[in-house]
């Protein structure tokens, strides 16, 4: 039982975490159509931000603090900078993040230096919530856990429950006429823009503690976090929580099973055959545990283009 | 006052002389490494360590009287980046090829290395690697102008066996969790071919992607599951940060044997996760005694930093061709490359830890190896934390040398 449990709440809580660096993104793409490639630098912005406050304010004010300077940072970037190439048409949004991920990261190593950080879990939080097949839980994984929920059921609420909700979800769907009505649309896109960054922000400001504050982290989470968007489907919220969970839990529970291809081919009764053309048969499936996110983000594009839970174009 | 103009008539002829060495053609130094990009980190401390060692070769007189020229190429972080370098060194007047960050990239300068020697007699061009630890560029791959200074896996793996053996921290359950390319495949294969000598079992083996896993809680849980003591990787970056944060906030027991634990940050951002965790290193300060502490002062006083992770066994090997250059003759001017590399193969040199040579049969430099543990008693403690490497045992060069691979076939010239 226990060898199934720890995979499977691993793989929640990893997925939970992709969950809140992918939200901003799938809201920002759904709200404005701007797919933001720098939107992992945000992350690792929010992670450098609470290392070098934490030392001033201490860990807690850091985490809070983070998310808003990034989230200020992402104002700022749609304000002066995506504004400008907005007419321009979305080749040149797409560049100008991609161009503003290599300024960020660069930046980055500027201050703060080639080398990860010491920013690491403060000690009130560094302790075993519970013990399960002789291993530790760390209290500090559900925490990150509990962020995460939070952190959908705010977003969740406020798009659906509230009027500034009803005011962006109009300003998506029908901009002229919420414009018509009075609303401010580029103030509203400017809104979720920053949103979207602070949530990022606040996802490096809890998880850089946990794993790694590097140069590199944008980097290592960037790409997972567009598998998980289209996975999802662009633009939608409850797909992007859908596709991080399965991610999670998929390449947590592969890593422990060592069955190959051949296996299955010798459970068919053709053993000598899969024994023949060893090679790609003779992968582990724990081996390709990375690599699964990716077989599965081509599988949902070749059956389901729009993504899990995306709107049918 | 008298006397220095006498000197300056004494030295006068010499620096005549120099001087038309000069305008033949200097000996040339291209360092193709990663200068820019995800992986630049480690690039740039291969950079600093290869200026060291040229500024100090030239110190002392260079070739003959003449300065080396140091050329810096950005490779990008790939092989294919490196092959266009490589090429734009060669015309710029290369002799020399000087690179260690990737063993892929390494695979490929060797590669077009060997190619261009073939076609182009009497232009030859010498690789020295200083860092490309895979086992092929010895083995199968090996050729007469590659020349690796740095270890490799069987030799780490023997080392860290023998001194975590010697401390009581090796156990009987060993877990071998590597990355899956060639430098960790190698280190699996040098994990499992240790067992019999190092008195223990390989409990189980795991390959995982480079550099695309945040979250090792899931092989933690295979380790736990394994019932393993030692628990021995060749990671590097994140990778090996990951997995030992990983396996400490689980509360794992059991001890790590690792390579690459001194890499610069590792330390600061693991902190007591890294503490009696053990490593095999190609120096150490506190074990080579004075001469170490005379080399980490001078190196601090050059370059700004101490010199940490792969920055001495670079330093070293490239004075060790600085010691093979002043038994190539002069000639008419121009470094004949070929007898380089024939001096190369008989090279020694005196480095704090020991003697370091190179083995002309598949050459692999022989080169002393010590095992530290993370400690708070080291006497040097490491990216300004309280922790440091403390050496608990070393091994001079034949203690360290494993035999040659019987892969190597070299074509020797005649």
């Amino acid at each position: 039982m226990e060898h199934l449990a720890i995979p499977l709440l691993n793989g929640v809580v990893y997925g939970l975490l992709l969950f809140m660096v992918s939200a901003g993104l799938t809201l920002i793409f759904g709200m404005m159509g701007i797919l933001n490639f720098a939107h992992a630098s945000f992350y690792m912005l929010g992670a450098y931000f609470a290392y070098a406050l934490q030392g001033a304010v201490g860990f807690w004010v850091a985490v809070a603090v983070s998310p808003l300077l990034v989230g200020a940072i992402g104002v700022l970037v749609e304000r002066h900078v995506l504004r400008r190439v907005h007419r321009y048409g979305h080749a040149h949004e797409l560049l100008v993040t991609f161009g503003l991920s290599f300024i960020i990261v660069e930046l980055v190593k500027l201050f703060f230096g080639n080398y990860p950080v010491n920013y690491r879990v403060p000690a009130d939080l560094d302790f075993a919530a519970f013990t399960l097949g002789g291993l530790d839980y760390p209290a500090y994984r559900l925490f990150m856990g509990i962020v995460a929920i939070g952190m959908f059921v705010a977003i969740y609420l406020l798009l659906s429950r509230t009027r500034v909700g009803i005011i962006v979800r109009s300003a998506i769907h029908r901009p002229e006429m919420a414009e018509a009505l009075g609303h401010n649309v580029p103030r509203v896109f400017m809104g979720v823009f920053g949103v979207g960054a602070a949530m990022a922000g606040l996802a490096g400001a809890v998880a850089g503690a946990f794993y790694t504050t590097s140069p590199n982290m944008a980097l290592e989470l960037g790409v997972l976090v567009f598998v998980v968007v289209v996975i999802g489907g662009l633009g939608s919220l409850e797909g992007a929580m859908l596709a991080s969970l399965l991610i999670g839990v998929v390449t947590s529970v592969a890593v422990g099973i060592d069955a190959t291809p051949a296996d299955l081919l010798v459970w068919l009764g053709a053993g000598d055959l899969a024994q023949d053309a060893a090679g790609i048969l003779s992968l582990k499936i724990s081996s390709l545990a990375a690599s699964l996110p990716f077989a599965l983000m081509l599988l949902v594009l070749l059956v389901r283009p729009s993504g899990l839970m995306g709107e049918k174009e | 006052m008298k006397s220095h103009s006498v000197l300056n008539m004494a030295l006068l002829p010499g620096l005549l002389c120099v001087s038309a060495l000069a305008a033949a053609a200097p000996v040339k130094i291209a360092l193709v490494e990663t200068l820019s990009g995800p992986q630049a980190s480690t690039g740039l401390t291969y950079r600093s360590a290869v200026r060291y060692a040229v500024d100090r070769i030239n110190a002392d007189g260079g070739w003959h009287g003449q300065p080396l020229e140091l050329l810096e190429y950005d490779n990008q972080g790939g092989p294919a980046g490196a092959a266009d370098k490589l090429k734009a060194a060669i015309s710029d007047g290369a002799q020399l090829v000087v690179q260690g960050a990737s063993s892929a990239i390494g695979g490929q300068i060797t590669e077009d290395v060997r190619k261009w020697n073939l076609r182009n007699p009497g232009r030859e061009l010498i690789y020295l690697n200083v860092g490309a630890e895979a086992q092929s560029l010895t083995g199968e791959k090996c050729q007469f102008y590659h020349f690796r200074v740095a270890g490799n896996a069987p030799m780490r793996v023997k080392a860290l066996v023998a001194g975590m053996k010697q401390d009581g921290a090796l156990g009987s359950r060993v877990y071998a969790i590597n990355q899956n390319y060639s430098w960790g495949q190698d280190m699996e294969q040098a994990i499992v071919d240790a067992a019999a000598s190092g008195g223990y079992q390989v409990v189980e083996k795991t390959l995982h992607d480079v550099g695309k896993i945040q979250d090792f809680s899931p092989y933690v849980n295979k380790i736990a599951a394994a019932r393993a003591d030692t628990v021995m990787t060749g990671n590097w970056g994140s990778d090996l940060l990951l997995l030992m944060k990983a396996a400490r906030a689980s509360g794992l027991k059991a001890r790590f044997g690792t390579v690459y634990l001194d890499q610069p940050g590792n330390i600061a951002n693991a902190g007591d996760v890294a503490l009696g965790g053990y490593v095999a290193q190609a120096f150490n300060a506190e074990a080579a005694g004075e001469a170490g502490a005379a080399f980490v002062q001078d190196y601090q006083a050059k370059m700004g930093h101490a010199p940490t992770f792969i920055e001495p066994q670079t330093v070293f090997g490239v004075l060790l061709v600085g010691e093979a250059l002043k038994h190539v003759p002069a000639g008419d001017g121009k470094l004949d490359v070929r007898k380089l590399a024939l001096q190369l193969e008989q090279a020694s040199l005196e480095t704090p830890m020991g003697t370091l040579s190179m083995r002309a049969q598949d050459h692999q430099a022989l080169l002393p190896l010590a095992v530290s543990v993370v400690s708070r008693d080291a006497r040097y403690k490491a990216d300004g934390t309280d922790l440091g490497f403390k050496p608990v045992k070393r091994f001079t060069a034949q203690e360290a040398a494993v035999p040659a691979q019987g892969t190597c076939r070299m074509q020797r010239p005649d």
